[in-house]
């Protein structure tokens, strides 16, 4: 890994990234759309639609993660969110012509907040799985993740395989959860409420091995470079945001920003802002659609 | 009502070891909280003013510290130390520690019922001061207190679920139910069947002290 | 032990924003405490009065109720009030909530919280208040009835007062549990104490400093120890007051947990 010797002038350059977006955003979570492009249009929705209700609230719920760098975190000096999913979130309240408001959504009730409408909208690294299709609707992905493992630098652990009767934590209400089982029965699996939990065991030695999305894992190795990742990937995760289940207006509403954004660099951007930088891999954004993803998961 | 009883025969094997983890959890605590309780009673009227302190100081803490600050401290802030404790220990220490506080408290006041003038009895018949406690006071004073130790120990069945949700990730009984529920969607039905379980827990206990005191208790 | 001292592990502490930021979590610990304790007090109230009717059945229902919210774990309630909570109960709640409540505080699942924590508490300060209306001597009751008041006369003028004063010092020591006991909300990612320590101790790289686990736990510990003490200090100071006043004392067994108070005079 690279990130060595970009441990620096990264550091520097996230520090300075912080402090301009810190900034620019007011402090707790009620942000407007911070203009990343130049047209902000006045739209009107047709009456009844969630894009209607949403313009008359004057705000959109959107339910993100607070301790999953480079995603969605909490960043304790300002106190606002930040992140890819945030990013993409106020995106789609400035196409809403709405102010954001962020709430976290661990993974176990990202669902409930969206059927209770806690939240209007889940952008909370969510995996697209047939299982959670029943539950509520997704957009189209708008980002593609995959499974790794992540160890200590040291360790002996070379892949999936070698997980067996090792300690491997990941996220309760997770798709790893099943995907371990599948892949690595005899590992002791230990499930957490949230992925900074999973840190905190790897740091202390409590657990062997961290395994869920490699972005969240880069995440982890932004914070500690005496990580690593190994192995091929385990599985593919298209990311879509949640919508509430049969609210097919909103989710073509919310499928469209993400394509357009796509197409305008917007998610370019972002995802050199949160993902490039640390990883120094070059992504193009994601062309899987929705149809697709749910037959891979 | 059909839906009810199959979410416990199909998930039995997950949520059974749940409960036994659970029971053994409470049993270690309950042994440490025993012996350590009646260790910083013991500090608490002993003749020296420093060790009545250190007793003091002992119950302040634990009492007035949540458990969930507790768990974090004894295990990750210890690991993180170089104590390479693992997470049964973390687990069983804090839960008797914390609870050990309330036993000393409570042997305190059973002693205060023991009358001075069978200390001061024994005191002249040539017994130290240790033999007067060991043999004397505490057996009378914990036969005194039955029924707040037994209260004391379903305080303690209930805080066994909280060193589940930590992140000791310890498989107790409201661990394995809320991984049920992340899987099955079906709430209210494992919740219901972890609510027997630890409504089983707590009546048998309470059975249990409720014979003890009947047969042991001293009434003052 | 070098590393629980060493002045560098302590240096988070002095930088930046951690320290307001955790206070700024110990904050709403203490506000969810102080709102759940307002609540829980009228419910109690209730369900005390409800335990001393003469209505036999209303005696066994409400004493079934409050057998049932002291046995099951707080947490367990928690977790499942926060899952199983409908819709439009939430919705209901963040309506009705003021906006002098801070942000974190209107949201839902506060509400799952808050609920939890007054259907447990309730129950506890239900018997705290039953033991201290019993514990007033009989011949209370009886003058008061001489003098013609009828039932609820005598328990609004008379009763009560006496009563109810008695157990002041045993709810403030409930209070203590309940303080601690906020904690627990954490686990449905409500933004409090427990919740901000975490923060602080992952994102040491905003703030340049490494901040340990064991010790941004440790001063949490701290924060909960202080104001605990000082609770319980109040606490004796309002036995003492009560014994001086009124010459006999409903003694409660001395923090502890989820107490029942005992009657010592009759």
């Amino acid at each position: 890994m690279q990130t060595m010797r970009w441990r620096w002038p990264a550091a520097v350059v996230l520090a300075l990234g912080v402090l301009v977006t810190a900034g620019c955003g007011d402090d707790d979570d009620k942000q407007a759309g911070s203009g990343e492009t130049a047209t902000t249009q006045a739209r009107t929705f047709a009456a009844g639609t969630t894009m209607a209700k949403l313009k008359d609230d004057g705000e959109i719920a959107i339910g993100v993660k607070f301790d999953v760098p480079p995603f969605g975190f909490k960043n304790p000096q300002s106190g606002a969110v930040e992140g890819f999913d945030i990013d993409l979130g106020k995106r789609i309240a400035q196409e809403l012509g709405v102010k954001a408001k962020f709430i976290e959504a661990v993974s176990d009730n990202r669902l409930p907040f969206l059927k209770d409408g806690t939240a209007d909208l889940i952008l909370s690294t969510m995996t697209i799985t047939a299982e959670r299709d029943e539950e509520i609707d997704f957009s189209e992905p708008y980002f593609v993740a995959r499974g790794r493992v992540l160890v200590k630098e040291d360790s002996d652990i070379k892949d999936v395989d070698d997980l067996s009767g090792e300690k491997v934590c990941t996220a309760l209400g997770s798709t790893y959860e099943a995907t371990l089982k599948k892949q690595a029965p005899k590992a002791d699996l230990r499930l957490v409420d949230s992925y900074s939990e999973c840190l905190e065991l790897i740091q202390n030695g409590a657990v062997d091995a961290v395994s869920t999305d490699d972005v969240i894992l880069t995440g982890m190795i932004q914070q500690d470079d005496s990580l690593k990742l190994v192995g091929d990937p385990l599985t593919t995760e298209p990311y879509g945001a949640g919508i509430k289940e049969r609210d097919t207006g909103f989710q073509k509403f919310v499928s469209e920003v993400i394509a357009k954004w796509k197409r305008d660099g917007g998610w370019a951007a972002a995802y050199q802002k949160w993902v490039g930088r640390y990883t120094g891999e070059k992504q193009d954004p994601p062309t899987t659609t929705l149809a697709e993803a749910l037959k891979l998961n | 009502m059909g839906t009810l009883f199959e979410v416990l025969t199909e998930h039995f094997d997950e949520l059974g070891p749940g409960f036994w983890v659970t029971v053994r959890l409470v049993g270690a605590s309950f042994a440490i909280a025993l012996v350590v309780g009646t260790l910083v009673a013991a500090l608490r009227i002993a003749p020296s003013k420093w060790l009545q302190r250190l007793g003091g100081m002992y119950v302040e803490t634990f009492r007035n510290i949540p458990l969930l600050v507790l768990l974090f401290i004894s295990y990750a802030g210890l690991r993180r130390a170089g104590v390479p404790i693992n997470n049964w220990v973390a687990g069983i220490g804090s839960l008797g520690l914390y609870t050990a506080a309330y036993v000393a408290e409570v042997l305190r006041s059973g002693v205060f019922a023991v009358s001075k003038g069978q200390v001061e009895a024994g005191l002249s018949l040539g017994f130290s001061h240790p033999d007067v406690l060991r043999r004397i006071v505490l057996p009378q004073a914990f036969r005194t207190v039955i029924a707040p130790l037994g209260s004391i120990t379903i305080a303690m069945i209930k805080n066994s679920a909280i060193v589940g949700v930590s992140l000791l990730t310890l498989p107790d009984l409201l661990k394995e139910a809320r991984i049920v529920q992340a899987r099955t969607f079906q709430t209210t039905e494992t919740f219901f069947w972890a609510a027997v379980g630890y409504l089983l827990l707590t009546a048998g206990a309470t059975i249990a002290f409720r014979l003890l005191e009947r047969r042991f208790a001293i009434r003052r | 032990m070098g590393y629980l001292f060493d002045p560098a592990n302590w240096e988070w502490l002095f930088t930046g924003n951690n320290a307001r930021f955790i206070l700024e979590g110990l904050l709403v610990n203490i506000q969810i405490a102080l709102i759940a304790m307002a609540f829980s007090l009228a419910a109690g109230l209730g369900l005390a009065l409800a335990r001393l009717s003469r209505m036999r059945w209303l005696v066994f229902v409400t004493g079934l109720w409050i057998d049932l919210w002291r046995n099951l774990p707080l947490i367990f309630v928690i977790l499942y009030l926060a899952l199983a909570l409908p819709e439009p109960w939430r919705d209901a709640y963040e309506d009705a909530a003021p906006d002098l409540l801070p942000d974190v505080l209107q949201t839902g699942r506060v509400f799952a919280a808050l609920l939890a924590l007054t259907l447990y508490n309730s129950a506890v300060l239900a018997e705290i208040m039953r033991a201290g209306i019993q514990s007033l001597d009989r011949g209370q009751h009886d003058a008061a009835a001489a003098l013609g008041l009828s039932y609820w006369q005598r328990m609004r003028l008379v009763i009560l007062p006496q009563g109810l004063r008695r157990m002041v010092p045993a709810t403030v020591s409930q209070l203590i549990t309940l303080h601690k006991d906020t904690t627990l909300v954490s686990i449905i990612a409500i933004q409090e104490v427990m919740r901000h320590g975490r923060i602080v101790t992952g994102f040491n790289f905003f703030g340049g400093v490494q901040a340990p686990v064991l010790q941004v736990f440790i001063f949490i510990g701290l924060l909960f120890i202080i104001t605990n003490l000082g609770l319980s200090r109040l606490s004796r100071r309002l036995e003492i007051r009560e014994q001086q006043r009124s010459g006999t004392t409903v003694k409660p067994i001395s923090g502890l947990e989820d107490q029942v108070a005992t009657a010592q005079t009759r």
